[in-house]
């Protein structure tokens, strides 16, 4: 056992941050930061910066664009690119479906689509959760049917994020009704700039719209965007989400948050005092922050076995109910330090411009919301009523 | 010892639920938000219907038999995700007039509150809002105020604002705060709009130069950080109570949604992780509506102790609510956090509770200070 970072990898954390000191604008950075709302074209032009370098797709083998860097070397990358602020945007097509399409994909989607990723030129979302099938996907209901060269799909998506900003969507797909549930589970790529494909936003507490309800009616989908083979979902989608076996536990997202904390801690009022001043204050703040400590050396040990090639288990639960439980609490005690601003609604907000500077902090302001936002981490992906069934089932045996 | 509601109060809680089932419900409130002439009806139907006259004892012209009337007045607007700021100018306002003014002026001024015709708004605290008197964003000297705040709750539709401001000694001490009552639209006031994340209007507030009428003084010069905190702990009763009403339907919905939704061949309210969880959300709202109680039949004992149960009350009810609004998002799933149904603005009106008139480490504080050498029963 030892605990030293490789050091070759930290000579990476050196250049990793010197890239984002140069590369990333205080304005872009300092949005993301705050969680405030960011347009496509601030997304892409960010993309297109990490594109140029060749670090947009760490996780895609080289010849594809990739970095050729280990887990070690992402885990450093997704650690610096939090702290220092850098906008995460198209998941679904850079950490997701990119990889999927490397792995399962024929020659001919490698080549059209993987350049389009790159590009920017493609935003993905994700179709798989739908209003009748949540933790329990296995049940989706949408249906597509063979027609010629064609599958007729019908049927709705929820929580297709980012939808409204996509122009594809890759989708979980009932091909058969017959034999077990999860065999007859098909992944399709659809086009979403065509009749019958329309996306209603759900707005969430705090008013955020990043989610969307995605209906697809009669759409005629060619069968050769079919990613693997007719009925093959259920393996691809275990490998999408197996994939990136560290992000659940979120490291990044809590460092820099825990960051913006300890900064709050530290504002003196106007009678000089700080939050950090309060006792009670500190302490909580103290707690969570050694519960980083845990989770983060956690989230060493998971990354230690797939440095030695141990292949995914169930112990990326723990790091997904303890990562969305540590950025809740850390977002919680900002918005307590934050006081009475925090529950400021950001959008409603008149411009600063009018009458003088807004009194109301910003960086306070945002931070109701970033706390309410942040709910969604214990919900989605599995919520933590389904990772803590697996531990049982799975390492338990219980 | 009795915990039930009079014939009167059951009366009244029965009208307010009626009225808001029919006429307030998410879609009407939603449109409320945005349109200042439905609020101002509305809140003008809130007097003709007597609510706001039951925040007032019957000596300064209300129709309130005891703290116990408005407390079941604002059980029922937290079950309803009502955002007029019956909180602000009935109780707060309202108890700051009640106690820091007498005679004629008292009774015309609390007399256009129950008549629906004045609504206010109390700056006071700084950055910490709603708390701490004694560290006024407002100076006073020469007759004269300058100041500002970031929020200023309900001072978006405020006809009149009560300002505190230091007139004396250094920030934060306790002496030297002095309550002033100005005109929304005097000259020097300035105020730009907005809406917490729980719907609540709000405003920020410039004060630049603004000239005090002889009679703006409230309550004692150089002494109202006893009154407004008094005041508070009125608002911290009162707020007890809305929470209340929002976790106790948060329990409800939680448990009527997990019988029809189905997951896994089954619906959610046959897992017993899930059935364990709603226990505790049933708990958490049994120890909340104690404390609410307790709380708004304990404004008028000695400051010590009214200090001390008020603390203990919203230390409670924070921390019970957040739990019982979180958990009923989580069991809700994504629905939970979606806008379309109430479940997430429950949430974040239980969150917001909890951090005003002060936040968890605040009271606390203040809790530990009081109980320190002796318990709270010997106070």
């Amino acid at each position: 056992m030892n605990l030293e970072f490789d050091q070759e990898a930290e000579k990476l954390r050196d250049e990793f941050r010197e890239f984002l000191a140069k590369n990333l604008s205080p304005d872009l950075s300092r949005k993301t930061l705050l969680g405030q709302k960011l347009t496509k074209d601030e997304h892409k032009a960010w993309q297109a910066i990490l594109a140029e370098k060749g670090w947009l797709t760490p996780a895609w083998p080289i010849e594809y664009g990739g970095t050729g860097w280990g887990p070690l070397e992402r885990f450093i990358w997704d650690e610096e690119s939090a702290l220092a602020g850098a906008p995460r945007a198209n998941i679904p097509s850079l950490d997701l479906l990119g990889p999927v399409i490397v792995e399962f994909g024929t020659e001919a989607q490698k080549k059209e689509l993987l350049p389009r990723i790159l590009s920017g030129e493609d935003w993905w979302c994700q179709g798989f959760s739908e209003p009748q099938a949540g933790s329990d996907l296995a049940s989706l209901q949408m249906k597509a049917v063979r027609d010629g060269d064609d599958y007729i799909v019908n049927g709705t998506k929820i929580w297709t994020s980012w939808a409204h900003l996509s122009n594809k969507i890759f989708c979980l797909v009932r091909t058969s009704f017959d034999g077990p549930k999860q065999a007859g589970i098909s992944m399709l790529l659809i086009d979403m700039e065509q009749p019958g494909v329309e996306v209603n936003p759900i707005i969430t507490i705090g008013g955020m719209h990043a989610v969307n309800e995605t209906q697809i009616t009669d759409v005629r989908v060619p069968v050769s965007n079919l990613l693997g083979k007719e009925g093959d979902a259920w393996t691809i989608t275990k490998f999408m989400l197996g994939h990136e076996r560290l992000v659940g536990a979120g490291i990044g997202p809590s460092l820099a948050l825990m960051r913006q904390l300890k900064a709050a801690m530290e504002r003196k009022d106007a009678g000089g005092l700080c939050p950090a001043d309060d006792p009670v204050l500190a302490q909580r703040v103290a707690e969570v922050d050694a519960d980083l400590l845990a989770l983060r050396y956690t989230a060493w040990r998971v990354l230690a076995d797939e440095l030695s090639g141990k292949a995914p288990g169930p112990e990326v639960s723990v790091l997904k109910i303890r990562g969305g439980e540590i950025q809740q609490a850390i977002t919680e005690l900002l918005m307590e330090v934050s006081e009475i601003e925090s529950l400021v609604h950001p959008f409603t907000l008149p411009d600063s411009g009018d009458e003088g500077a807004g009194i109301v902090r910003p960086e306070a302001a945002h931070m109701g919301q970033q706390y309410f936002d942040r709910r969604k981490l214990t919900i989605y992906g599995g919520s933590s009523e389904i990772q803590r069934n697996i531990i049982a089932r799975r390492i338990l045996k219980v | 010892m009795d915990f039930s509601f009079d014939d009167n109060q059951q009366m009244l809680h029965d009208s307010v639920d009626r009225f808001l089932t029919e006429k307030h419900d998410l879609a009407a409130r939603a449109k409320l938000l945005n349109d200042r002439a439905a609020q101002d009806q509305l809140w003008k139907e809130m007097a003709e219907l007597g609510w706001i006259g039951a925040a007032f004892p019957e000596e300064v012209g209300g129709y309130g038999s005891s703290p116990v009337d408005a407390m079941v007045v604002l059980e029922r607007m937290g079950r309803h995700l009502v955002t007029a700021p019956y909180l602000m100018t009935a109780i707060l306002c309202g108890r700051l007039l009640v106690d820091g003014l007498a005679g004629e002026r008292r009774e015309q001024l609390i007399g256009e509150i129950i008549a629906g015709d004045c609504r206010m708004a109390l700056a006071a605290g700084g950055s910490h809002a709603l708390r701490s008197p004694e560290h006024a964003s407002f100076t006073m000297s020469d007759g004269v105020i300058n100041g500002r705040a970031p929020v200023v709750l309900g001072g978006d539709v405020a006809d009149k604002l009560l300002i505190a401001a230091r007139s004396s000694g250094a920030h934060g001490d306790a002496e030297g705060i002095s309550l002033y009552l100005v005109n929304a639209d005097a000259a020097g006031v300035s105020r730009r709009y907005y809406r917490m994340l729980d719907g609540q209007g709000a405003a920020e507030l410039v004060l630049e130069g603004v000239q005090i009428s002889a009679d703006a003084l409230v309550g004692e010069a150089d002494r109202a950080a006893a009154l407004i905190n008094k005041a508070f702990d009125h608002a911290i009763a009162g707020i007890c109570a809305e929470a209340v009403g929002a976790m106790d339907h948060l329990v409800t919905a939680t448990a009527e949604y997990t019988k029809t939704r189905e997951q896994y061949g089954a619906p959610l309210a046959k897992f017993q992780v899930l059935q364990h969880r709603m226990a505790d959300m049933y708990i958490q709202t049994e120890m909340a509506r104690s404390m609410a109680y307790v709380a708004s039949m304990s404004l008028d004992e000695s400051d010590a102790k009214r200090e001390a149960i008020m603390s203990a009350a919203k230390v409670q009810i924070g921390r019970t609510g957040k739990f019982t609004g979180y958990q009923a998002v989580q069991l809700h799933g994504g629905m939970g956090m979606a806008e379309e149904l109430d479940i997430g603005h429950h949430y974040v009106r239980l969150t917001c509770i909890a951090q005003l008139f002060g936040g968890h480490s605040y009271h606390l504080g203040r809790f530990a200070g009081h109980t320190r050498s002796a318990d709270a029963l010997s106070l």
